[in-house]
């Protein structure tokens, strides 16, 4: 006997798959790049979030906000898969990098360490901002790009990144702050103080 | 870009006057300026920025800096053969 889950006609759900989902493939596609700095990886970062989509598509509500559903799927799978397996030198666990700052030590000067692949793709996407953003650490990063970049919501960015609205709020405010401080530094290395 | 990094040197250089209500008027202004702001904290910042040049030029700094991420928002294309094979998985599945 079919469970519940495959009850729902395969062509219902390619259906439901490519009007609901495919026009964001490309937001998408975007982001995992912007977290991975890699072409490979945000490919099978995408691959990954797509096939998870189509299989929990019951999951999904219609007509609902979809966007912000595939974000939270591609986020976490960055979160579990992905950034587990990674290989890469310096990166630094969310927890700690807010506890450093919430406490006295928390020194606005300090540079955070930096993800050195986002130096692979400074000539790529050019300008200071570019350089300055990509250099953040991938949570205070990902803050930035769901905000200002693809326009979400504090309320969508609490259920994509799974956690308070109050957290989306203060994360969002020191991860501008570092975005300005590298800025500044930028800044004063160009003489303008 | 050169007048953006240059205003936001003399606004984040410690030579520069602080306001003693800076930083809270700047976490009210970047809220508004995501459009999540209540009335009331609207109608704060409006009033102190009118009053206060610093927090203006925050204020002012704050809004060039997001129209500038925005301009980075450089899209990588995706490649058109990614898109067949999600498709091709998703028809075999």
């Amino acid at each position: 006997m079919k469970d519940e889950e495959s009850i729902i006609p395969d062509k219902e759900k390619t259906l439901v798959f490519e009007q609901e989902f495919m026009p964001h493939l490309d937001a998408l596609y975007n982001f995992a790049y912007k977290l991975t700095f890699n072409e490979d990886d945000a490919k099978d970062l995408l691959q990954d979030t797509s096939l998870k989509a189509y299989r929990f598509i019951n999951s999904f509500e219609k007509g609902t906000n979809a966007k912000a559903w595939l974000f939270r799927i591609l986020k976490n799978s960055f979160i579990n898969d992905y950034r587990k397996k990674s290989k890469a030198p310096s990166m630094v666990d969310y927890q700690d990098v807010e506890s450093y700052y919430n406490s006295d030590k928390g020194d606005s000067s300090r540079e955070i360490t930096i993800d050195l692949r986002a130096e692979t793709v400074r000539d790529k996407l050019g300008d200071e901002i570019t350089i300055a953003l990509n250099s953040l650490d991938v949570d205070f990063r990902t803050v930035i790009i769901l905000c200002d970049l693809e326009g979400f919501k504090y309320d969508e960015m609490a259920k994509i990144l799974d956690i308070p609205i109050g957290t989306v709020r203060s994360r969002l405010h020191r991860a501008r702050n570092m975005l300005k401080e590298k800025l500044a530094v930028y800044a004063a290395q160009m003489g303008y103080k | 870009m050169g007048k953006l990094i240059r205003w936001i040197g003399r606004t984040m250089s410690p030579k520069s006057n602080r306001c003693s209500e800076e930083d809270h008027c700047l976490e009210l202004a970047r809220i508004m300026l995501d459009d999540e702001s209540t009335p009331e904290n609207d109608a704060y910042v409006l009033k102190h920025i009118d009053g206060c040049y610093r927090c203006f030029d925050n204020f002012n700094v704050e809004q060039a800096i997001r129209e500038a991420v925005k301009h980075t928002g450089t899209n990588v294309e995706i490649p058109t053969e990614v898109v067949e094979e999600i498709r091709e998985k998703i028809n075999v599945d």
